[in-house]
């Protein structure tokens, strides 16, 4: 088998397709970016080369707030990774131990992430909207009416308010992505644990959970690297506003390279979400460890 | 006992039930929205039914532009997106995970770059790239960004599909005498249907609904793709939401077959248990 | 097994075969004819498309020898693929673009080509006037169609019931927010999540308390005009002053342009300040006309500015590619299609035209007439900041309003931010 395991020949014809498509549209953009970094440039004239300044004035400019977006992205991290992952996982248990109506429950679960964010946009919009809006609407039903509230208007609140239905809509995608996991366990191990006795509960945390670790950890990485790259939902609801209050590195990113016409500077920002994305996504793998890696 | 597991279960079916009434709404929203006009979507009835059905926004979505060629349009670079992403993530993992060569780890690594960067950061570089090829306005001058920026999560899928592959398999293949490829082509690639079904649906989303490379790569209208022609039914200044609802009714309603059929494949693959520990 | 690697090779490269003919194949330019490539924001949903339509259509019938291509995108996403095509230098050979700030770098990266020795033929039906927001460093690079202004439109029969005339000073217009607070009325509806719906009153105002002169000197820094003026800070106290008088609705910071205009249309809201082209669109739609009016923006300091003196003008532009093979053709051909759209907007009711009138308007739907009724007797006019500045000083302008409406700035501090960030980028 080793010598199988090592055919040069087999291996190059293996990696090569994706590897040549990753190096000409991921890895030769990511180095165009990193030159255009070091440029004081509009993207359309003639740029001119001035070394790291730009990333010094990302950290030190105060109209950029560049930190308070970094925050903003890990807040929304933090809140997809302990309470958007617990539930997908709660779901694709629950789906995946063989429920009356998996199937159709499996495939509703899933709807939100199937519509385009336009309409999901929308009908949040809708839902925060400050005169007519479904969550004003049922504070004052119910006699809460002093909570009543510009949701996405007031620069307090506008970071939930984008929050919570960018945690709302991704949550079936990983529950799909963990009840394939779920259901790619061995029947074998499970069933060896009910005759010892096992509670489902037990089972799922003692057996199920450690069996699926690549996805659980493969969902980790998805939901923070998604966190730094999140834009469609924010765009739609606030475009970063008031006042920055939801602002994220990729509005800003985009402000800057499309916006505010300064390419060089937006770059910077870019090569930074780069970095920091890879740098989690690659310590997350460790933290993770599977055997073998 | 029994009647605690019976609350149990009650609480459960309670929670699924409430989850699936928040999941099937924007579902009904979008429908009962693209039946409005305006006046209903902002602010006079913004969930109830519509006062009128108004079916002419679907005539309107329908009539604009030529949406049946960017539908097509759509399906082309969509299906040879998945087809691409499949097959080359597939062999890529292979490659990653089951054969042994130096720097494979730092290889694997690097792929998750591709996890990272921004669509919106990559547009003029891969613009300029694409120029360079003569690639633009033209199907694969879509195509290949997307295979590109999919192949790093399809590769994350179908590697944490191929770890539950166990290596017996393989080798009580090699001792039969077979090759590296027969290898691949018998052992893994049946192996990793479920994979292929995840992969697709993830993908398939992804380019479906992509916006940002099919605007700026595409100025010819033969090319043109759905989500580019349904935002032209926006105006400048002003906008008729009900025919964009319309149209985004006609681009979710494939999505959703699609969905459908493939969570289908995933389950039947997996209960076939195809994997054996 | 090798055959079936071979079967997936061929496949493959039939499929890229097909691929790469698809992306091959050329515009064959039929007969003889020979294809110019036009884009634009006038999307088959745009009030405009049809007057670009027809505006095309008479440039072919003139000129047997070309064929227009015509592509048009959204107007957001389309700012985004002009500067990529700017950048990537993959320009059609007409493109259409905004005035202003916006297209300054355009004529800068010296991808477009000056328009001055074609602009010649045309003086006398296009006034230079209307050409100074396409003029960089002295030359002109673009020719213009339409003028867009901004306008206070209001409900006749909410201002009738609750015995209001229509507001021709500041101080009236307060006076009138006041009685219809009292009356339980919207007094105006505005966005300020889309904060350059705030930036049609407020740039209004600020028009009407400093004059033309001293606005776009300062704007454009000209003559050492400081945007730190008594004038320039009176109009933000006047924001604020409305605001707190309860002028706009409670939720405005959470409003979008969209979901803003409905109230006003559905005669829920008094007034709403905005382009001309709601004029269009009351005159296109199924709302009840009749109740709806339209007249020009308060004075606010009657030694500075008038009723004449307009926010707006011709930025609708058209540009056309140093790139294009059929330069000479192209160039001639953006005036020429400039003009029939002029023309063809206005006689379908949807704009106010750049170019003169010489033909008969006696049909043009009523309020784009009235509208341009005051625009051919106008004073002056002066772009919108947002546009008129560059992208850096408009984004940050935006962005003080919307401070100075939330009331984390007072009007001293708005001022003299919008000072500094305008000295920051001279």
């Amino acid at each position: 088998m080793g010598s199988v395991r090592n055919n040069k020949k087999a291996i190059a014809v293996f990696i090569l397709p994706a590897a040549i498509l990753f190096i000409v549209i991921i890895i030769v953009p990511i180095f165009m970016s990193a030159y255009y970094s070091l440029l004081n440039w509009d993207g359309m004239t003639t740029g001119k080369f001035i070394g790291f300044q730009n990333y010094v004035n990302l950290f030190t400019d105060p109209s950029v707030n560049f930190m308070k977006t970094l925050w903003d992205a890990i807040i929304l991290a933090v809140f997809s990774v302990f309470i958007q992952l617990p539930i997908s996982l709660g779901l694709a248990l629950v789906l995946a131990k063989g429920i009356k109506g998996e199937r159709f429950f499996l495939s509703v679960f899933f709807i939100p992430v199937l519509i385009s964010s336009v309409v999901i946009g929308q009908l949040w919009l809708k839902i925060y909207n400050p005169n007519y809006g479904l969550l004003n609407a049922f504070l004052k039903a119910v006699g809460l009416s002093k909570w009543v509230h510009t949701w996405l208007g007031d620069e307090k609140t506008a970071l939930m308010a984008v929050i919570v239905p960018i945690l709302w809509q991704f949550i079936g995608y990983h529950m799909l992505l963990l009840y394939a996991g779920v259901k790619s366990v061995p029947k074998e191990l499970t069933e060896a644990a009910k005759i010892d006795g096992a509670t489902s509960w037990q089972i799922s945390w003692n057996v199920i959970i450690p069996q699926i670790k690549p996805v659980i950890r493969m969902c980790i990485i998805f939901a923070v690297v998604g966190s730094f790259k999140t834009f469609d939902m924010i765009y739609v609801l606030t475009n970063g506003g008031p006042a920055h209050a939801s602002e994220v590195p990729s509005t800003l990113m985009i402000s800057l390279i499309f916006g505010r016409n300064q390419y060089g500077f937006g770059s910077a920002v870019a090569i930074i979400i780069i970095a920091l994305c890879f740098i989690f996504a690659i310590g997350i793998r460790r933290v993770f460890k599977v055997e073998e890696d | 006992m029994m009647a605690k597991r019976r609350i149990k279960t009650t609480v459960k079916y309670v929670i699924l039930i409430f989850w699936t009434l928040v999941s099937l709404f924007p579902l009904y929203y979008m429908f009962t929205f693209s039946l409005k006009d305006n006046r209903e979507i902002f602010g006079a009835n913004i969930i109830g039914l519509p006062a009128h059905w108004l079916w002419s926004n679907y005539k309107d979505a329908l009539t604009t532009g030529n949406m049946g060629l960017y539908f097509m349009n759509s399906i082309i670079v969509t299906g040879f997106t998945i087809i691409f992403t499949i097959l080359f993530s597939l062999m890529a993992t292979f490659a990653l995970e089951r054969m042994v060569w130096k720097g494979r780890k730092q290889v694997n690594a690097i792929f998750m770059l591709g996890l990272t960067v921004p669509i919106h950061a990559a547009i003029l570089p891969v613009f300029i790239i694409l120029r360079k090829f003569h690639m633009l306005n033209s199907y694969q001058s879509l195509i290949i960004p997307y295979v590109a920026f999919a192949l790093a999560m399809a590769i994350m899928i179908s590697a944490s599909f191929m770890i539950n592959i166990p290596k017996e398999l393989e080798e009580a293949a090699c001792i039969d005498g077979a090759g590296i490829y027969k290898i691949f082509w018998t052992i893994i690639c049946p192996l990793m249907k479920p994979a292929f079904s995840s992969v697709a649906i993830f993908t398939f989303l992804q380019a479906w609904n992509e916006l940002m490379f099919a605007i700026i790569y595409i100025s010819d209208g033969r090319y043109r793709t759905l989500s580019v022609g349904i935002q032209s039914l926006s105006g400048a200044y002003t906008t008729e939401w009900g025919p964009i609802g319309a149209g985004l009714v006609i681009a979710t309603f494939p999505t959703l077959i699609a969905y459908l059929f493939m969570s289908k494949k995933i389950q039947a693959s997996l209960m076939a248990g195809a994997i054996k520990g | 097994m090798k055959k079936k690697i071979l079967s997936i090779a061929l496949c493959l490269t039939m499929t890229a075969g097909i691929l790469a003919g698809c992306g091959a194949k050329k515009d064959s330019d039929s007969g003889d004819k020979k294809t110019l490539t036009m884009w634009s924001i006038a999307t088959e949903a745009d009030n405009m498309h049809s007057s670009y339509l027809k505006a095309i259509e008479e440039y072919e019938k003139a000129h047997p020898d070309y064929k227009i291509k015509f592509e048009t995108f959204e107007n957001q996403a389309y700012k985004t693929k002009i500067k990529s095509a700017v950048a990537a230098n993959e320009l059609p050979d007409i493109f259409f673009t905004f005035g202003g700030g916006f297209s300054e770098p355009f004529a800068k990266s010296g991808k477009v080509v000056e328009l001055d020795k074609y602009y010649e033929k045309y003086k006398d039906l296009l006034p230079e006037a209307a050409l100074k927001n396409q003029t960089y460093d002295g030359k002109l690079y673009g020719s213009t169609f339409t003028t867009p202004v901004s306008m206070m439109f209001y409900n006749k029969a909410i201002f009738k019931k609750n015995n209001i005339e229509v507001p021709k000073t500041y101080d009236e217009l307060l006076n009138a927010v006041k009685v219809l607070k009292k009356a339980g009325i919207t007094p105006i509806s505005t966005s300020v999540k889309d904060t350059w719906v705030l930036g049609m009153l407020h740039d209004g105002l600020t028009l009407k308390s400093a004059g033309p002169t001293k606005l776009q000197n300062a704007l454009l820094k000209k003559d050492g005009q400081s945007y730190n003026d008594p004038d320039m800070l009176q109009s933000a106290k006047d924001v604020v002053e409305l605001k707190k008088a309860g002028a706009f609705e409670d939720g405005a910071t959470g409003l979008s342009n969209d979901e803003a205009v409905q109230p006003f249309l559905d005669g829920k809201a008094a007034m709403f300040f905005t382009g001309s082209w709601l004029g269009g669109d009351v005159n296109n739609k199924s709302y009840n006309k009749d109740d709806f009016g339209v007249a020009p923006i308060p004075v606010v300091n009657d030694k500075n500015a008038t009723l004449g003196d307009f926010m707006g003008g011709a930025s609708d532009t058209l540009m056309v590619a140093k790139s294009s093979k059929n330069k000479e053709v192209a160039c001639e051909a953006a005036f020429e299609i400039a003009k029939n759209i002029s023309k063809n907007a206005y006689l379908e009711g949807v704009a106010i035209p750049a170019w003169k009138i010489d033909y008969d308007d006696s049909k043009v739907a009523g309020m784009t007439k009235e509208i341009a009724g005051y625009t051919t007797k106008a004073h002056s006019f002066t772009l919108w900041f947002d546009t008129l500045l560059q992208a850096e000083d408009a984004n940050k302008y935006l962005e003080l309003l919307e401070q100075l409406y939330t009331g984390g700035i007072t009007p001293e501090q708005y001022v003299k931010a919008m000072a500094d960030q305008l000295d920051s980028t001279k």
